[in-house]
């Protein structure tokens, strides 16, 4: 039922939906001849991928991640921009299935035609993550799509992952109970490019503009990452869809001074260089463990560790001495 | 007092009845997370604040009214209406003849939601699940040669409750009816439409409003008239236990209160006003205890108001038994059931009660279905003399125990919500919803097992299953009379008068004028249901709720590790291996129909057997769900059908997958779907049906084979 990568590529360039949707799921794919045939569309597709806004959207659990973007993206849609959500689920490390119920907190983007939805589940690994959406997120690129949300899992490194493949870092938050600063790691404060605290309506609007004020003084206190770029902590009410307009605004704002001063570029071709040194390492040490010695000694050097009989440098320079054998 | 003098003698025989194994194995626990003995005495009563009470008097537990059933029994009311006002009319008419007492309105999905039945999103849902009423002039069809200044009549309406109760109300006033002598009751209780059914319009907001806006009219106009019937009923046939139904409706209850209130209203003006409605399931003993427990709750969370009418402490409900209850398989079992079930309701003291037609797994009641049911009610009033005590259980060592641990555990909830703000808020966080969840997947998976006993479905099953009764359909010719209707009355009104009126409503609903008076005029003018819904949405905006769902719930409810589950569990790793992905399944409703259950649960346990599971938003179209699915790139679309809307949106979906390239993806239904109706769908393409109590893990490995038929030979 495969198709040959040109088959793929005109129908992602043509903005066929469905093809658009087979081609990220051949990317997903576990099976290698999936992923060659991924390998080949992604490439063919790279002359028409960078030209829209990529952008990262973390939060807590419950900062009303996916309200946002079906404000954002429904406002976006309206201004006629195409917009494409990709949203990572967890995986249930138990059974390894997943509930994807994105949608249903997106209903309306949901059934926009100038919107493309994709969820996805974790599946196995954070890497296997970061190298899907990255390339799924060209792929929608080159389908035309000119703003690419990125929707992170909320846990673990995935938000590093993630903003290391985007141009524009969204964390959002929402007003606690005082300790606003508790929940959230510096780590990601220093990787926002802006910080919005949602739910700033009813009651809770006095609580949120604490909140800004408070996150405000913590990013002062940090060196920022750009000298062109000051993080802005805004508010917003996704469910009343006020203080949205704003938040576009200064992220085209930053795209205007990012691209002026050359650092946008300068960003991409940073993670350019990331990528391939992640997929250099993800690569080497894929190909190191199947190796026949590895495969052949590991299991008694990681036992005979783990009793004590040998140290971790010791049993790692002996594994990694067999291979210098190959191939001269 | 002590124990029994002779407690330990009959433990001793206990033990040796037992012959070794402990005497713990006796005890049940329930899904309550009540544990239940084998044996209660009069030492389990000690100390409790519930027992001894009389009927009449505060806390009520015994009952609201002093005389209970030996003045008058409760009241049979019987829920019903289909198709068209006229066809309705003719039902009840016949009903009533027949012995009923009240009457209690259905209305179709489409009047629910707001939509005239020329609607676009609605032409599937047209007439099936209750009656099309698209103007004040189907609503005065619908009480022909009915007195409303007689007959009290239930309206279960939440969503288009302004439109509706107004409708109603012109419907009288043209009858010559005075308003202070109209009785019945409008459900009106929005606040678990968020949990469970969806059936609502606009935001939480402006929702609560308009039920204060309700009860402000009403106690100026209809001081008769039951404003409110806050209702556990859906959330039990949501899969709510009996303690989150009873802490639910509580804790909805006293929302309700602190909103009147808010609005400027005398707690007595309208708490006497304030009727529950509980559904009844199959656990004899605990909803009995169930309804006495609520009564005594009641009467204690009111008194944080400091209500001087001793009414507005009083709990007064209607009951229905259990739909869940019904099985499609071996039918006639539902008459059983319905009949157990209402023994429970009489003996909680209910003050009127709905009995479901033993058909209703499968279609609409038909007038013969329709007997039977009120019969059951006719025969336990008339023949089998339980009326002639009241509460006739009070001081059963047993029930007196288990109505004080419903009291403790639901108390301890409705605290839970309360520390949340309240029940708006606590709805707001997802906790309650989550909850019922999680107790229905926890159901389903008793049931799946076989440890929940359903007789005919996972215990004594037929090995032929053979329909030999008359099941009523809905012809779709009912769309085009209510479209024609509908033009006809535009044809003839005065369009400015209209206009004017529904302005006047848009205009009400931005500021502070009261939203049912408003209403009430472009009524009068014959504005239609639609209208008068639209010009309020205009403000308030329309809802769509997003869906959470429990994970792991499921699986974890079965004891060991069980083999079915590790079975289809590998089934989908090895799909996984041989295809680079998960078996990935989109689950989906269409329509109006917002019953969410039975789609949740099976989002849950499908991930739980290892699919990746898609949820879509609810109330879609066939065009909707199909983008969906391409965009998601599923193997498979399950939709979920539960009020009769498969026969003309399944097929629909079909074309609209065709259309938009993705043929080859497999479409399976499920939920109440006429066993007739089967080979249409096989027709149209469907590849399988899983009806009423279909196992999950049977629904499970039909879709993994149809799968490796597919992808894997």
């Amino acid at each position: 039922m495969l198709k040959t990568p040109q088959e793929y590529v005109d129908g992602v360039l043509a903005g066929d939906r469905l093809l658009l949707a087979r081609t990220i799921t051949l990317i997903e794919s576990a099976l290698p001849a999936h992923q060659e045939l991924a390998r080949n569309i992604v490439e063919m597709l790279l002359p028409h991928t960078g030209k829209a806004n990529r952008i990262g959207i973390t939060g807590v659990p419950g900062a009303g991640k996916s309200t946002f973007i079906e404000s954002f993206g429904s406002m976006l849609t309206e201004q006629g921009h195409r917009v494409a959500v990709l949203a990572v689920d967890p995986s249930s490390s138990r059974s390894g299935g997943s509930i994807l119920g994105d949608k249903t907190r997106m209903a309306r983007l949901a059934v926009d035609r100038q919107a493309f939805i994709r969820p996805s589940p974790s599946g196995g690994s954070l890497g296997g993550v970061a190298r899907r959406t990255r390339e799924s997120m060209l792929v929608c690129e080159a389908a035309g799509f000119d703003v690419i949300i990125i929707e992170t899992v909320g846990v673990g490194q995935s938000e590093t992952t993630v903003a290391s493949m985007v141009d524009f870092f969204l964390v959002l938050m929402i007003a606690g109970g005082g300790d606003e600063l508790q929940g959230i790691k510096k780590g990601v404060l220093e990787m926002a490019d802006a910080i919005v605290i949602n739910k700033a309506d009813g009651d809770n609007r006095l609580r949120a503009e604490l909140a800004r004020k408070e996150y405000s003084n913590a990013l002062h206190m940090l060196m920022p990452a750009s000298a062109n770029w000051t993080p802005p902590v805004l508010t917003c009410s996704a469910l009343e869809e006020s203080g949205i307009e704003e938040i576009w605004q200064r992220i085209g704002e930053h795209h205007r001074i990012m691209s002026e001063c050359g650092e946008m570029a300068e960003k991409r071709a940073t993670q350019a260089l990331d990528w391939l040194s992640f997929l250099l390492d993800d690569g080497l040490r894929r190909w190191f463990q199947t190796t026949a010695e590895v495969v052949a000694h590991l299991p008694r050097l990681q036992e005979e560790v783990a009793a004590g009989k040998t140290t971790p440098t010791a049993a790692a320079a002996t594994l990694l001495a067999t291979l210098h054998g190959r191939d001269g | 007092m002590a124990q029994h003098p002779q407690h330990q003698q009959w433990l001793k025989l206990t033990e040796k009845q037992m012959k070794g194994r402990p005497t713990s194995e006796l005890e049940w626990l329930t899904p309550e997370g009540i544990r239940i003995k084998p044996l209660y005495t009069a030492e389990d009563l000690e100390g409790l604040e519930s027992v001894n009470t009389l009927p009449g008097l505060a806390p009520y537990l015994r009952g609201p009214m002093a005389t209970m059933y030996t003045g008058r029994p409760w009241t049979i009311r019987q829920y019903a209406g289909f198709s068209t006002a006229r066809e309705s009319n003719d039902f009840y008419k016949k009903a009533l003849a027949a012995g009923q007492k009240g009457l209690s309105v259905a209305f179709d999905l489409a009047t629910h939601r707001g939509y005239d039945s020329d609607h676009p999103r609605v032409y599937g849902d047209i007439g099936k699940a209750g009656v099309a009423i698209d103007s004040v002039e189907d609503m005065k069809i619908l009480f022909e040669g009915i007195p409303l200044n007689e007959m009290s009549v239930s309206m279960t309406m939440n969503g288009a409750v302004i439109p509706i109760l107004a409708g109603y109300i012109v419907a009288a006033e043209e009858q010559g009816v005075d308003l202070a002598q109209l009785s019945g009751t409008i459900q009106n209780d929005i606040l678990k439409e968020y949990l469970t059914r969806n059936t609502y319009i606009y935001p939480p907001g402006p929702s609560m409003r308009i039920v204060s806006d309700i009860m402000a009219y009403c106690s100026q106009h209809m001081p008769k008239y039951n404003t409110i019937s806050i209702s556990g009923y859906h959330m039990m046939e949501a899969g709510a236990n009996s303690v989150l139904q009873t802490a639910f409706t509580m804790a909805d209850g006293v929302e309700y209160v602190r909103a009147a209130l808010k609005s400027g209203l005398d707690i007595d003006a309208f708490a006497p006003r304030l009727s529950f409605f509980f559904g009844i399931g199959m656990n004899f003993f605990m909803d009995i205890a169930m309804l006495r427990a609520a009564r005594f709750l009641w009467h204690r969370l009111m008194q944080q108001f400091s209500p001087k009418d001793p009414r507005s402490s009083m709990l007064r409900t209607h009951c229905q038994t259990s739909g869940w209850s019904l099985t499609e398989q071996d039918p006639y079992n539902n008459i059983i059931r319905t009949t157990l079930e209402a023994m429970t309701a009489v003996l909680g003291g209910t003050q009127s009660l709905h009995t479901n037609s033993f058909d209703e797994a499968i279609g609409l009641p038909t007038d013969f279905s329709a007997r039977i049911a009120r019969n059951t009610q006719i025969i336990i009033q008339e023949e089998s003399e339980v009326c002639h005590v009241i509460d006739p259980l009070g001081g059963s060592y047993y029930l007196e125990s288990l109505t004080a641990s419903i009291v403790n555990e639901a108390q301890k909830i409705i605290d839970e919500v309360e520390e949340m703000g309240g029940m708006a808020k606590a709805i707001e966080s997802g906790m309650p919803k989550l909850r019922i969840e999680e107790s229905a997947t926890r159901k389903q998976a008793r049931v799946d097992q076989g440890l929940d006993v359903i007789v005919g479905v996972n215990k004594y099953r037929l090995a032929d299953e053979k329909i030999d009764f008359e099941i009523r359909e809905v012809p779709a010719s009912v769309r085009d009379e209510q479209i024609a209707r509908i033009a006809t009355i535009k044809a003839s009104r005065d369009n400015a008068a209209v206009e004017k009126a529904l302005t006047e409503l848009t205009v009400a609903a931005t500021g502070n004028g009261n939203l049912l008076a408003a209403a009430l005029t472009a009524i009068r003018a014959r504005a239609t249901i639609g209208e008068v819904s639209t010009a309020m949405e205009q403000v308030f905006g329309r809802y769509v709720a997003s869906s959470r769902c429990v994970a792991g719930a499921y699986s974890s409810e079965y004891r060991e590790e069980n083999t079915v589950i590790a079975a289809i569990r590998e089934r989908a790793n090895r799909f996984l291996e041989l295809q680079g992905r998960r078996p990935r399944l989109l689950v989906t409703k269409m329509g109006q129909d917002g019953h969410d259950r039975g789609f949740k649960v099976v989002a849950s346990a499908f991930a739980d057997l290892g699919f990746d599971v898609d949820i879509s938003p609810m109330f879609q179209t066939p065009e909707e769900v199909a983008k969906m699915a391409i965009e998601n790139d599923v193997h498979v679309v399950g939709v979920s059908s539960l009020v009769a809307g498969h026969k003309t949106l399944i097929p629909a979906l079909i074309e609209e997958l065709k259309r938009a390239g993705g043929g080859e993806i497999i479409v399976v239904a499920g939920g109440i779907i006429p066993p007739g109706d089967y080979e249409a769908l096989f027709q149209a393409g469907v590849q399988a049906v899983f009806g009423p109590g279909t196992p999950i893990p049977d629904s499970a490995a039909r879709t993994l084979s149809l799968l490796e038929a597919k992808y894997l030979s």
